[in-house]
């Protein structure tokens, strides 16, 4: 596939810098998106502390109500507490994000350590992952769903699925360019075991890349998972999260258009901060880096 | 270019085999024995025995994914669980409108995309560019149903501008026009970012390359400089990002669809999962998988055509 | 490449531009009448399918026997002219008129109706079976008498064979059609004495009809009795409730009775919507318990059900207010109603659920679930998957859960639903349903011939099969009122079923359309079509 020009473009490791956080800093919308992001993982961690409400309580007194003093966000079509909800919804789909992130990501980084580590099986694993980047995770999330049923763990497992070639790319690439230097032919040639080799020199030289990388695709794979929960693929009721719970609220957009655009507008924002911060980390640590 | 087309068509042979397997493995789960449901609720035993005879579900897995390839070649992808209309009927009456909708989104989001992206190489680093790249990010950021449900509350609902129901008609008619608007706002609403990120950094490239220095340099108009030579050598990889955009159109397509009522093949495969019709859930991914990776090798091969490095490479 | 997409660009603009002027046109073409739904009939076979969905577009491409009049009590002519009924109640001969033909301009003769009314029951090959066969009640035989007089002989008499036979299910159908589209009568094609007449069908998309020329024989309880004033009639899909209330005040569709009751308030305000209400409408929405299931079968558990949902509250929010709560098993405007059984239904007190709870000997567990003799309370329910059913799910999961009961919820897509529902993995169900009268309602599910369904409840109790036995074959009134005085108080005392609401029927019209009124009979909201006019 044409995606092979990442190959060409995703450059080194940047050169150990002074400081990429203050680099970071420096830049006003990295520190925005970092305060941004560092509130909302704040917020879905201590949902429990700070949700007003329970987020599964029914008022039947008060449904549908718009946002108002006692219900910040209003209620749903049961009477719930939106606010708490998003709470607890914010956990649901950042976890979903992350769980993906982490299962495809480090499927990836093994592949792709492999692959340019044992020049052996560099063809094999690479057209492997080229086959997986020829599909869209549409698909993958469609077709778990259709073997799975519909649930959470056929997202995840569909969005980790579509994170593995990816993953594998970068780290190749990242760790191609280190294979070239000097000192890694040195130690290889004296003999340095394989895994030392790879956990003491390559890893770390890549870690800014991958890095760059999660926080990018942190955000797509949030976007991706809310999308499938939206269709129905995903996250079950009752569960709060916040692509089911933009679902759920599309019934009533005419009367209470709130209930499904403020947890909508929720997904904009975390998806948004995600990309924002990782496009700043991009200038700071990696600047030649496409994604 | 002929060795580069086969390598091309090569991998896409495994991966289209992936698919087919993935069918398969769906029509396995199919709780109801298939023989049952393609006889009919009314069929006698015998009908029944003979049909599975026919299908060769008596016979070993690997026999029987050989038949399901060969009936796949003949066009015959099962029979819906639900009304038993065969799936192949179901999948050409939505194809064209998944088909319309894409390319209407496309009509009008590339050409904006582009244009943004160019713009904002060519004043790089200036207030506008960074208000061009925002929207951009913001642009990525956005869930589809999020825009979708804005554009029905305001166009639809509020202003009743236009219809939001479906579509109306084909494209040529006047209702058709209308119906495909907000879906094609939508859509291409998604797309307008990544297109203008894509163009501005290969616009930025090329401005910079020799050619385009050698042309300043002969002193030509500086419009002229970046629209024949920086933005037509920036297309040909905007093309081909492009088409690996189609995956993300594809998601994009799926959620329009079901957000608006339109009946093409994104909303007909999610209400085939979600009331579990496995024939018409299989066909609809092979299908949605097949034209994917029909239009990559297409826009890949295009690429090929437009790049001389790429053929000889 | 630049000049292309600069073209391209232009033309794009352009269009866009010029349909957004065009903002208010119609998009209806002239006498064409747009009708939505939410969802599409697996197929238009009276005497296969029992949707709703399908019967709404068959009773506009076919007749019955009979009619139902506005009062929902009230039997009228339809195919057939008049009738009589042999004293001992177990002959019935139906005259039918004269002059009527198939859409494909062949007469109709009694020899169809016949055909169509043993199909139903499945008496012709190949044998097709209707789950509702039994409605036709216990048929010895049906035959043509004459081209024009049908006989129709029971073995045991049927009190309320004429209701039933004004459902769509027994509606007529061209033997020659059925014979040559075979298993996709209904599906490809249809051939009926309907005023309108299958033109094409998309599933789950569209279905069109056209009107039936010389159609002349509508229902007297119709003010128009053929051809119909409108041309053409668009059955559109359209899953999406918010786009049926936007598209019906915009106009891009003219009926529906499909609307979710959170926006009725809002329509009711719109200048161009008229809304019909039917207040004669028998369609009820229940929670149903399989009595023999392990936790299920204490009836301190179902009483607690009872007692812990605020029902009124409940239907209140979820259908907002339009919708009647419901006390006990059967519709107050139902004929043969016992209004004294539904002071034996449980009314909402959470604390003495409770207390009731623990005089039962169910104990609260640590984790607030209770549990008896090792048995936890926990339930699972099965329904389907809409709006309301997420709803009532969430709302009674909570509610039940202040009382120590845990359930577990799990909602499947139609298609799925029935399927599962006909399972015996489960303990609790929400279905909702239509019917006649009393007698129709309890008939269908509580007889023990009717386990596993709809019987759900797996309730088996010779005494109500009694009762039901001796109300269906009374020909005296006054014996089945008792039969089915008693039944309600035995059913409501045991509290198999918690009945939720009594819902509302009402039909939304754009003021394009005059002549809508709703109608309801087995739910359906548009009889016929025949008063339907573009004003």
């Amino acid at each position: 596939m044409s995606g092979t020009t990442l190959d060409d473009a995703s450059a080194p490791a940047a050169p150990a810098r002074p400081s990429a956080l203050r680099m970071l800093l420096r830049d006003i919308g990295g520190a925005f998106s970092l305060i941004l992001v560092i509130l909302i993982v704040l917020l879905a961690v201590l949902a429990p502390w700070l949700a007003p409400h329970d987020p599964f309580a029914t008022d039947l007194m008060a449904v549908m109500e718009p946002p108002s003093a006692r219900y910040w966000f209003g209620t749903d079509g049961q009477g719930r507490d939106i606010f708490s909800r998003m709470l607890f919804g914010l956990r649901v789909t950042l976890g979903m994000g992350l769980a993906s992130l982490v299962a495809g990501g480090l499927i990836g980084a093994v592949v792709g350590f492999c692959a340019a580590y044992y020049r052996r099986l560099d063809g094999l694993l690479m057209r492997l992952m080229d086959m997986l980047l020829s599909f869209p995770a549409i698909l993958f999330g469609l077709a778990l769903a259709a073997i799975f049923g519909p649930g959470l763990t056929s997202v995840i497992i569909a969005l980790s699925i579509a994170t593995v070639p990816l993953m594998a790319r970068i780290v190749r690439s990242a760790a191609l360019v280190v294979m070239g230097l000097d000192y890694i032919e040195a130690a290889r040639a004296i003999g340095m075991n394989d895994r030392r080799l790879i956990f003491r020199h390559l890893a770390p030289n890549c870690l800014s890349s991958v890095f760059v990388f999660s926080t990018l695709r942190l955000g797509q794979v949030i976007l991706l998972g809310s999308a499938l929960s939206f269709l129905g693929l995903g996250a079950q009721p009752p569960t709060a999260e916040l692509g089911a719970m933009a679902a759920q609220g599309r019934n009533f957009l005419f009367i209470a258009p709130h209930i499904s655009v403020i947890p909508s507008l929720g997904i904009f924002v975390i998806v948004l901060a995600f990309n924002l911060l990782g496009d700043a980390l991009r200038d700071a640590l990696d600047p030649r880096l496409r994604l | 270019m002929l060795r580069h087309a086969l390598h091309r068509v090569a991998l896409a042979v495994p991966v289209m085999f992936g698919v087919l397997l993935i069918g398969f493995m769906l029509m396995q789960i199919v709780p109801t024995d298939p023989a049952t449901v393609r006889a009919g609720p009314t069929a006698t035993q015998e009908v029944v025995a003979a049909i599975r005879a026919e299908l060769g579900l008596d016979k070993p897995i690997w026999v029987q994914f050989g038949l399901y390839l060969g009936r796949l070649a003949q066009g015959d992808l099962g029979v819906s669980i639900i009304n038993n209309m065969p799936v192949t009927q179901e999948l050409a009456t939505t194809i064209g409108p998944t088909v319309e909708l894409m390319f209407a989104s496309l009509l009008w989001s590339i050409p904006l995309g582009i244009f943004l992206g160019t713009v904002a190489a060519y004043w790089r680093g200036s207030l506008l560019d960074r208000a061009i790249m925002a929207v951009s990010v913001a642009g990525v950021s956005v869930p589809v149903f999020f825009l979708g449900l804005v554009l029905i509350w305001f166009v639809g609902f509020q202003w009743q501008l236009l219809p939001f129901t479906g579509r109306e008609g084909p494209l040529w008619t006047w209702e058709g026009i209308r119906a495909i608007i907000l879906p094609a706002l939508t859509l291409g609403g998604v797309l307008v970012g990544p297109v203008a990120r894509m163009t501005r950094t290969a616009v930025v490239d090329t401005l910079s390359a020799d050619h385009v220095r050698t042309a300043r340099a002969k002193g030509l108009n500086e419009r002229l400089v970046v629209l024949r030579h920086a933005l037509r050598n920036a297309l040909i990889p905007v093309v081909t990002l492009i088409g690996l955009q189609i995956g993300f159109l594809l998601g994009g397509a799926v959620v329009t669809e079901t957000i608006f009522s339109w009946p093409g093949v994104g909303r007909l495969a999610v209400g085939a999962i979600l009331s579990a019709d496995f024939p018409l859930a299989q066909g609809t991914i092979i299908v949605l998988s097949a034209g994917f990776i029909l239009v990559n090798l297409i826009v890949d091969l295009l690429y090929a055509v437009l790049d001389p490095r790429v053929r000889q490479g | 490449m630049t000049r292309f997409w600069h073209r391209a660009t232009l033309g794009g603009l352009a269009a866009m531009g010029l349909a957004l002027v065009a903002g208010q046109a119609q998009a209806q073409p002239r006498n064409q009448i747009t009708i939505m739904r939410e969802i599409d009939a697996d197929r238009y076979d009276p005497h296969r399918s029992t949707a709703l969905a399908a019967g709404e577009v068959i009773t506009m491409l076919s007749d019955t026997l009979v009619s139902m009049d506005y009062d929902m009590r009230t039997i009228r002519p339809g195919l057939a002219e008049r009738w009589e009924v042999s004293p001992d109640g177990l002959t019935y001969t139906f005259h039918l008129r004269q002059g009527v033909t198939f859409c494909d301009g062949k007469p109709f003769t009694a020899e169809d109706m016949a055909f169509s009314l043993n199909r139903w029951i499945g008496r012709t090959t190949p044998r097709v079976t209707s789950p509702v066969a039994w409605r036709a009640g216990d048929v010895k035989e049906i035959r043509a008498s004459g081209p024009h007089t049908l006989v129709y002989e029971l073995n045991r008499p049927f009190s309320e064979l004429l209701p039933n036979l004004a459902l769509f299910f027994g509606s007529a159908v061209d033997p020659a059609t059925v014979e040559r589209l075979g298993d996709n009568f209904g599906v490809q094609g249809f051939n009926g004495t309907g005023p309108f007449c299958w033109q094409s069908w998309t599933p789950r998309n569209e279905l069109v009809l056209t009107r039936h020329p010389n159609y002349r024989w509508g229902p007297p309880v119709l003010q128009n009795q053929g051809p119909a004033h409108v041309e053409r009639i668009v059955w559109r899909v359209i899953p999406e409730a918010a786009s049926r209330v936007a598209a019906l005040q915009a106009g891009q569709a003219d009926l529906t009775q499909f609307i979710p009751d959170a926006f009725i308030e809002t329509l009711r305000r719109s200048p161009n919507i008229v809304i019909s209400n039917q207040p004669n409408y028998l369609w009820d929405t229940y929670l149903g318990f399989k009595v023999d299931r392990p936790v299920a079968n204490d009836i301190a558990i179902r009483r607690a059900f009872h007692m812990a949902v605020d029902r009124p509250a409940m239907v209140r929010a979820v259908w907002s207010g339009n919708a009647t709560p419901a006390r006990g098993i059967i519709n107050p405007t139902a004929l043969d109603y016992y209004a004294p059984a539904d002071e034996l239904v449980p009314a909402y007190d959470p604390a003495a659920a409770r207390r009731m709870l623990d005089e039962a000997g169910w104990r609260v567990g640590p984790d607030g679930i209770r549990v008896k003799d090792g048995q936890r309370a926990t339930l699972t329910l099965f329904a389907i998957n809409n709006l309301v059913n997420q709803r009532l799910g969430e709302i009674i999961q909570q509610a039940v859960r202040q009382v120590g009961i845990e359930l577990r919820v799990q909602l499947f897509d139609a298609t799925v639903a029935w399927g599962r529902l006909a399972s015996q993995d489960f303990d609790v169900l929400f279905l909702s349903y239509p019917y006649i009268s009393a007698s129709d309602a309890l008939n269908l599910y509580w007889h023990s011939r009717s386990r596993p369904t709809p019987n759900r409840m797996n309730w088996n109790n010779p005494q109500t099969d009694r009762w039901l036995e001796d109300g269906r074959a009374a020909t005296d009134p006054a014996v089945r009122a008792q039969a089915m005085a008693n039944l309600q108080r035995q059913l409501n005392e045991a509290s198999a079923w918690m009945n939720i609401a009594h819902n509302n029927l009402n039909l939304f019209a754009n003021r394009r359309v005059e002549g809508a009124r709703a109608h309801g009979l087995y739910g359906i909201s548009i009889y016929k079509g025949l008063d339907l006019r573009i004003r």
